[in-house]
């Protein structure tokens, strides 16, 4: 059987089946998205080509596959990068964060806000947003390429560093080529900071990733709003995955219940880390965060397109006088490692084990909408519960409105 | 009137859509046809019947067979967008594994509840007017097949090796160096960013037209393993012609 129903402007195959029975609400969060086995096949690989190969789970996303996948096979074999990749590799997620939240905010969100029914009526009514989405866009993906090698699936991105690095003069341009998207990623904001978000409340958890320095980025230990706070190798005592017989996507739950990860999670727990323009504009939000309202996972996007715009500046324009060629570090040990990072939809963790011979044995990878399902169907669930008088077509649009805020990926959740 | 067309995923990464957001037809694109049907990119979504339909992922459920199938008869030319579609993709790896056991690493006991299909590229499935191929798509083929498109002509392959891209880059060549590359074997016109990027290339656009696969073969066992060779050549293109031989362990 064909489904017509999955829901529109999200990436991938999901839909929200819903019933209203004596006043209760019944909902499941049904993702058909295909499975590729991602975990099963990356056995027998090798840890050089495996970051290549896990990059693959999304192409929304890359960069956060490709890096959490180095990280945990670095912390598996033994490999310690240089303080230069690290800068690197946040730079790379810096530009990343800033095309995925650029696409999700245009391409994908905007035509429900603006009440039209897609991209093509976007443009067709506002050309300067899609040119201004466009612009962003290009420097975004700039800034992976001109690390990583390519845009979409970066290429040369391997445990112990890069294949090859980029010159001065290449971080020079880039950091000029941010500040000139300053300007569009403020007017971003100041569109998504206009918009009339529907009125939800529910508390919940937020989980992001916390390195004691940085806006979470590259590594860092697990925190939430709750008073967890554990090394990232410990995940799996903390967080569990589910198997629900109409989803391929395992559903994640913390300490038992829903939990929330992505651009509100981060912003609510380390809003003070912000830098200073991003950090500006939030104070004169007329949102305020910490919010418990998942729609306000918009405007915290529009917020971080700010701040990694900076963040990408202050690194480029470090690494254009610094940058410096260095032996890549090689493999010490055979173990299991763990890797995290923030993806543009929250914290991503990718764990292998590598044996001797540089081979991977078995892989584990938790995904942030993997890591969000739980908690959506809990949004839902209350959503649908505070409106329920309304009309059912009324109901449909509100959930998938709510479900899209969250910039769910099921392809990745899925892999 | 404007074009007709329709985009369509099946199970995959979504990068090559995501390529055509990034190609600098954009504006173009969305300007210049009409999408009757584009989940990614609209609500209100129809069957009417396509002019272009753009398919990309690779079938793995009983509903997407059945969803090509569908789209096939609505579509007076339908174009298989990337690797996945072209040659299984990444996810066809799991074609030369055993699947039952995959299924129980990943899912534990509740493995028998997913379906996966052995997946065959698209054009073994439907015909396909032609091939954009690529892991991801390169945004210049895109361009270049769109450009024909809009001017009626039905898009021509442009076959070279990738090395051909590779040596107008100035790269220093892998092979030479003694790392397992598809290089010479690999359908080209994607401007050899692996190599450029100092890596080998992976052969993700499939074999070009009558590959020197005999000489690819022998060159590669002087330099790597069994396994490694078997390796390279099941990974982003495993189902397509010759790679899937290698790839399924003939050498």
């Amino acid at each position: 059987m064909i489904y017509d129903e999955y829901v529109t402007q999200i990436e991938g195959h999901g839909r929200i089946w819903f019933d209203i029975k004596d006043g209760k609400v019944d909902v499941r969060l049904e993702i058909h998205e295909g499975s590729r086995l991602f975990e099963s096949f990356l056995r027998g690989r090798r840890a050089d080509e495996v970051p290549q190969m896990s990059s693959r789970i999304c192409g929304v996303c890359p960069v956060p596959h490709n890096l959490a996948a180095i990280q945990a096979l670095e912390n598996a074999m033994g490999i310690e990068a240089s303080e230069q990749v690290k800068m690197l590799r946040r730079l790379m997620i810096a530009s990343q964060m800033v095309h995925s939240h650029a696409l999700h905010l245009y391409v994908l969100a905007a035509a429900d806000y603006l009440g039209v029914n897609g991209i093509s009526d976007v443009y067709a009514k506002y050309p300067e947003a899609v040119k201004r989405c466009v612009r962003i866009r290009t420097v975004g993906n700039k800034g992976v390429e001109v690390i990583g090698g390519r845009a979409v699936h970066p290429a040369n991105s391997v445990p112990g560093g890069f294949a090859k690095l980029p010159t001065r003069i290449e971080m020079e341009k880039l950091a000029k080529d941010f500040k000139g998207i300053m300007n569009d990623c403020i007017e971003t904001f100041n569109l998504f900071a206009s918009l009339k978000y529907p009125e939800f409340e529910r508390a919940t958890e937020y989980l992001a990733i916390d390195d004691g320095k940085h806006f979470p980025s590259y590594a860092g230990r697990l925190v939430t709003n709750k008073g967890l706070n554990v090394e990232a190798k410990e995940y799996r005592n903390y967080i569990k995955e589910i198997f629900k017989p109409y989803s391929n996507t395992k559903f994640c739950i913390l300490n038992g219940h829903g939990f929330h990860v992505g651009a509100i999670a981060r912003i609510n727990l380390f809003k003070n880390r912000l830098n200073p323009v991003a950090k500006d504009l939030l104070k004169s939000s007329p949102v305020k965060f910490p919010s418990d309202n998942p729609f306000h996972n918009n405007l915290a996007q529009a917020i971080e397109m700010v701040h990694y715009t900076e963040e990408a500046i202050q690194i480029a324009e470090e690494l254009a006088v610094k940058l410096k060629d260095e032996e890549r570090p090689k493999q010490t040990k055979a173990s299991t490692g763990v890797g995290v990072v923030e993806a543009p939809r929250g914290t991503l963790i990718h764990e292998y084990t590598v044996d001797k011979d540089g081979i991977v044995r078995g892989a584990n990878l938790i995904i942030p909408t993997g890591m969000n399902t739980t908690n959506i169907e809990e949004d839902l669930y209350a959503i649908l519960t505070a409106n329920i008088k309304k009309p059912r077509e009324e109901l449909k649009k509100l959930a998938e409105l709510l479900f899209r805020a969250y910039d769910p990926c099921l392809s990745c959740s899925t892999h | 009137m404007k074009p007709k067309v329709a985009i369509f995923d099946l199970t995959d990464c979504e990068g090559c859509e995501v390529q055509i957001v990034n190609s600098k037809f954009i504006d173009r694109i969305l300007g210049g046809v009409e999408f009757v049907n584009f989940r990614l990119g609209q609500r209100v979504n129809r069957w009417d019947d396509f002019d272009v339909a753009f398919v990309e992922g690779a079938v793995i459920t009983s509903e997407e067979l059945e969803l090509v199938k569908k789209i096939r008869e609505h579509s007076k030319l339908v174009i298989a967008l990337g690797s996945c579609a072209c040659f299984g993709g990444i996810a066809s790896i799991n074609n030369f594994l055993d699947i039952n056991e995959g299924k129980k690493y990943v899912y534990g006991e509740n493995a028998d509840k997913i379906e996966f299909l052995y997946i065959k590229p698209l054009p073994e499935i439907i015909k396909v007017d032609f091939m954009i191929r690529g892991c991801p798509i390169a945004t210049e083929d895109f361009e270049r097949v769109v450009s024909d498109l809009f001017a009626g002509r039905i898009p021509k392959e442009h076959t070279r090796p990738v090395c051909m891209d590779c040596k107008s880059k100035g790269n220093p060549c892998q092979l030479l160096k003694g790392v397992a590359c598809a290089g010479p074997v690999a359908y080209g016109g994607c401007g050899a960013p692996c190599p450029t990027a100092g890596m080998p290339c992976d052969g993700c656009r499939g074999p070009l037209e009558d590959p020197q696969t005999t000489a690819e073969l022998e060159l590669l066992k002087k330099i790597a393993s069994k396994d490694d060779i078997v390796r390279l050549f099941r990974k982003f293109a495993p189902m397509a012609p010759i790679f899937k031989d290698i790839g399924g362990g003939k050498l």
